[in-house]
Parts: C-alpha cells; sequence; structure tokens
C-alpha cells in the first residue's frame, strides 16, 4: 500500500472514532487487565489504591473490547493477505545481534515494560498520545514528541547501528 | 455510542488497518527511527494531518468526542522518553505491538507479556511516584487553541505546513519507474512511427516529411503564442496600474457616471498630458478583462495544439509544453471572473469596476481586512502574473528543443 493511501486509511479510522466515541488509545486497557488480577488476588492491597478503586481503570467495557478488536482484525488482515507467519526477529535485528532468538525476546519483555510504563506516564501510547493529541492539538502532544522521537531515534541507533541490505523486502 | 461492540468494530478496523499498511512490522518502525526508510513516517504524519483536519472539521460540525489528555509536564516527559526507549528497541507500539502479536510474531507476544508487566509496574510505583510528579507542572487538559486564545485554524494551518514540509523533505530521492526507464533507453517504441489510426507504421521518408510540416507548423504556433504573451502582459500590467491608481486615491472615484467628473483643478493625474478620469479606467478595465479571457483561452489552446504537433512530429519537447499547457489552463481558470456567476464563493483573478469601487469605498481598519484587500487584488494578480511567465519559460524551452 503506497503511504499516502495507508495514511488516508488510518487517518479516516481515527475520524471514524473520534465522530463515533473518542479518540484511539489501547495502553489503558493494560492497567485494566491487571486491576482486575490485582483485585482478585490482593483485595486487601487494592482497598486503598487510588488507581485501582477508579471506576476508568476497574470497568472493561469500549476500550477492552476495542483491544481485542485489533487483535481478531489484525489477524484477519494477516490471514488474508497470507502474511500470518510465526517469525522471531525481524531484518534489523537479525544485521545487527546475528540472530540469538533469546536476546531478542528479553529486549522485547524489557522493551514492553518499558513501552506500558511510559505510555501510562504519559496518559497514552503513541495512538492515544502522540496520533490523538497531535489531532486533538492538545497541549501535552508537544513534550511527548519531543522525548519520544529523541529518545526513539537514540536507543534506535545505538542498538540496531548497522543497516540491513534489504530490510524492506522482509514483509 | 460507546458500548462494546462498536469498540469490537472499531478495533477490527483499527486492527486490520495497521496490518494492512504495514506499521506492524518492526522494521519499518526501526528504519524510520533510524532515518533509512522513510515509509512509516510518511503514512503517519498523513495519518495525523488527516486526522487533525477531520477532527477540526467535526468539531465545526460539533460532533467530535474529545478526550484531551493532562498536560502534566514532568510525567509526559518522562513518560515519552521511556516509550522512545521501548519503541526504539523493540520496534513496536503498544498498538502495533498488539496487532504484529496476532500476525505471529513471537517477539510481539513476548513484548505484550512485557506490556501487561510494565501496567503492573505503573501500579506499584502510582501512589509513590506517580502522584506527587502530577502536582507539580499541571496544566490539566487543555488545547492549543485554549491555551492560546487563538482559533484552531491558527493552529492547523502552520501545523499542516510543517507536516508537509516533513512529506517533502523525506520524499523518495530515487527516480521513479518511468524516469529510470527512460534513463536506460527503453521506451517502449522502435525508430518507426507507429500510427494508430493506420496498422502499418509510417515509413522513415513520410516520416521525416511529416516531421518538416510539424516543425512549420510549430513555428507558428509559437510566434502566435509569444504575441498573445505579450498581449496578455499588457493587459495584466494596465489591470494592475488602474487598482493602484484608484487604491492610492490618485483618481477619485465616480460613484455615478452620469455625474460630470471633477472640476477642473482636481487632482486626477495627467498622464501625457491627457486628464485620466474613473470613466476611462472603467473603460480600460472592461476591455482589458475581456481581453485578457479570451486571450488566455487562446493561448491555452495553441498549447494545445503545439502539444499534439510536437507529438505527431516526434518533435520532443513534451515534458515543457505539458507543463506549458497545464499552467495556461490553470491562468485561464484563474481569470475567469467566476464571482458574476457564483457570487463571492468563487472569485477570479479579474475584477470588474464595480468590485473595485465596492471594496475601495468600505473602510478597511484591521491588517486582516487590509492583507486581504491587497491579497485579492495584487496577491491573485502576481500569481496570475508568475504563471504566466512560467508558461512561457516553459513553452520557451520547448521551442528551444524543437528548433535546435
Amino acid at each position: 500500500m503506497p503511504w499516502w493511501a495507508a495514511g488516508l486509511l488510518l487517518g479516516l479510522v481515527q475520524i471514524l472514532a473520534i465522530a463515533l466515541v473518542k479518540p484511539m488509545g489501547v495502553s489503558k486497557q493494560f492497567v485494566v487487565v491487571d486491576t482486575k488480577v490485582l483485585n482478585r488476588i490482593a483485595p486487601e492491597y487494592s482497598e486503598n489504591h487510588p488507581l485501582l478503586n477508579d471506576d476508568q481503570y476497574t470497568k472493561f467495557g469500549y476500550g477492552g473490547w476495542f483491544n481485542i478488536g485489533i487483535i481478531l482484525g489484525a489477524c484477519l488482515a494477516a490471514l488474508h493477505l497470507r502474511a500470518w507467519k510465526v517469525r522471531t526477529v525481524s531484518a534489523w535485528w537479525r544485521r545487527n545481534h546475528d540472530a540469538p532468538v533469546l536476546l531478542r525476546l528479553i529486549a522485547g519483555f524489557c522493551g514492553g515494560v518499558l513501552l506500558l510504563l511510559g505510555a501510562r506516564l504519559a496518559y497514552g501510547c503513541i495512538t492515544g498520545q502522540f496520533i490523538g493529541g497531535w489531532t486533538q492539538l492538545s497541549l501535552s502532544a508537544i513534550p511527548f514528541t519531543i522525548t519520544l522521537f529523541g529518545f526513539g531515534m537514540l536507543v534506535a541507533y545505538l542498538v540496531y547501528p548497522k543497516k540491513p541490505n534489504r530490510f524492506s523486502q522482509e514483509e | 455510542m460507546s458500548n462494546p461492540i462498536v469498540g469490537l468494530i472499531m478495533g477490527v478496523i483499527f486492527g486490520a488497518s495497521l496490518v494492512l499498511t504495514g506499521l506492524t512490522n518492526p522494521d519499518k518502525i526501526i528504519g524510520a527511527l533510524r532515518l533509512k526508510d522513510f515509509y512509516a513516517i510518511r503514512t503517519v504524519a498523513v495519518f495525523l494531518l488527516v486526522g487533525m483536519l477531520g477532527t477540526w472539521i467535526l468539531d465545526l460540525f460539533g460532533t467530535a468526542h474529545f478526550d484531551i489528555k493532562p498536560a502534566v509536564i514532568l510525567p509526559v516527559l518522562i513518560g515519552g522518553a521511556l516509550l522512545g526507549t521501548g519503541l526504539g528497541l523493540t520496534g513496536f507500539g503498544p498498538a502495533t505491538g498488539l496487532a504484529s502479536a496476532a500476525s505471529g510474531r513471537i517477539d510481539a507476544v513476548i513484548t505484550v507479556i512485557g506490556m501487561i508487566f510494565g501496567a503492573h509496574v505503573y501500579i506499584l510505583i502510582y501512589p509513590s511516584i506517580v502522584m506527587p510528579l502530577e502536582r507539580i507542572f499541571n496544566f490539566g487538559s487543555v488545547t492549543l487553541p485554549q491555551i492560546t486564545g487563538a482559533s484552531a485554524a491558527f493552529w492547523v494551518v502552520p501545523i499542516f505546513a510543517a507536516g508537509s514540509l516533513v512529506l517533502l523533505i523525506t520524499r523518495s530521492r530515487e527516480p521513479r519507474d518511468d524516469e529510470q526507464r527512460i534513463k536506460a533507453g527503453d521506451f517502449g517504441m522502435n525508430e518507426e512511427f507507429p500510427d494508430r489510426l493506420s496498422p502499418k507504421p509510417i515509413p522513415i521518408e513520410k516520416g521525416l516529411y511529416l516531421k518538416s510540416d510539424c516543425l512549420k507548423a510549430a513555428c507558428v504556433f509559437r510566434r502566435w503564442k509569444n504575441l498573445l504573451f505579450i498581449v496578455m502582459l499588457l493587459c495584466l500590467l494596465l489591470n494592475q496600474a488602474s487598482f493602484w491608481l484608484v487604491s492610492t486615491g490618485q483618481v477619485e472615484i465616480t460613484e455615478n457616471p452620469n455625474i460630470a467628473a471633477p472640476a477642473k483643478g482636481s487632482h486626477n493625474p495627467l498622464l501625457f498630458g491627457y486628464n485620466v478620469t474613473f470613466e476611462h479606467l472603467t473603460t480600460v478595465l472592461s476591455i482589458t478583462n475581456i481581453i485578457l479571457v479570451f486571450t488566455s483561452m487562446l493561448y491555452g489552446f495553441i498549447m494545445y495544439f503545439s502539444l499534439g504537433v510536437s507529438f505527431k512530429g516526434r518533435l520532443g519537447g513534451l515534458a515543457h509544453i505539458c507543463g506549458a499547457l497545464y499552467m495556461a489552463l490553470i491562468i485561464f481558470v484563474l481569470l475567469v471572473p467566476w464571482q458574476k456567476f457564483f457570487g463571492a464563493i468563487a472569485l477570479g483573478a479579474t475584477f470588474t469596476p464595480d468590485e473595485l469601487v465596492s471594496w475601495c469605498t468600505t473602510d478597511i481598519s484591521d491588517t486582516f481586512g487590509l492583507v486581504l484587500f491587497y491579497l485579492r487584488f495584487t496577491g491573485y494578480w502576481a500569481l496570475i502574473l508568475l504563471l504566466l511567465l512560467l508558461a512561457q519559460l516553459r513553452s520557451f524551452r520547448w521551442a528551444r528543443v524543437i528548433l535546435r
């Protein structure tokens, strides 16, 4: 798909979301899942916790189904494109770190922890805070964009210094 | 509308579009962060701009559902840094991580598990670390238009310009497919002249005869084109001169042409010993307007015929004449006085004397009105002049190519 068509498609999805419900957001629902678990297994801890009793974190509603929909839609689209394939490493990773799968998985786990911790600290992930912030012209998008791309580019430079030869032909 | 079914449907649409657009591929994200592969940057830029414009329009109609995040500077800065680190490490964002995991990437599955742990860490540190941070530098849920007191358009336009600049900077430097083929000399045609009307190709001798004939025709067209260009240029200059004479008050506006011109000794300028009144300007404007519209039409036609001749005769210079044709057409479209037909919705570059009077007699005090006034009369005119010069330049190059 050419870049302009891709961007147009995603933009129209965002417009639809704003017209119907609210800007798209993904990361909050991970906290909801953890809240559910914590409320079940450690009720005495969650009793006085400010987050665990908050209504928006205890209710599994629109946002949760939105995330399930993402999984479902991505799966269907990948099957439709015949791109559903079990993969563990990306081309950039293989070029820079040969192919130790375990290291990639560990990096993926650490990255995941950082991703969601950062996303919740910033009140939204890339979809919610960067895209949603700019589409609504909110003030919080400016500092977020600066550090997101500053650190993203720095870390990507440190972790992936070498460019693969055919990086675009992976998928 | 925030019921689970709408959520599920929106999620399916979003997840499917993420996979279809290829943003779930971590190589694309890393390539974008390393500034080696601009696909993701361009896609996200269009995503953002389209979303912003659409939201703005929805907001004008009052049907947008906003969800402004609080602008708490410190957590947002730290969160952006952590999120950027995770993004640079894995190549997944939270949304694309979920979608990648669903399309069979084991590392993305691990990342999603990591994200659940990340949410746990967030819950654990929230009372002790995040809550104190939220109390300082908290601007609340504000938008840029709210905090600056300007309208949303004031922000939408510059952001749109910045996004377009990003798209312009990151455009592909490699020549496109057809350009590469031309460079390689693969035009997909042979020496003989293929003709759509006759099944047999035209033989070489006949082709040469056709070519010289077409050259002569091109010379005729060129002469007419240059003549029309000079006429249009003169008319444009006259138009603009009359505007300046009126707007600077050199020529007094006489509202009713029946009233006699001001008595002798008024400050109407003397040009070549000739007393210029507004009536004269009215005549000049009407004539130049008619001439401008018709000559621009003829100019476009001549460009079109030149294109046809140089195409048929294989004279070359097609790219130049195509550009010139396009600009001539734009000039024609812009010159037609659309305001006559559609009111103030569509403005043509030509202005009638009545319009000039109504613009000049209304008292303009604010800067915006003044800028609009000069944009409408001088800016629009300058645009036409620029386009005309460019068209003439392009067609001059065409002539140089075919007559070398």
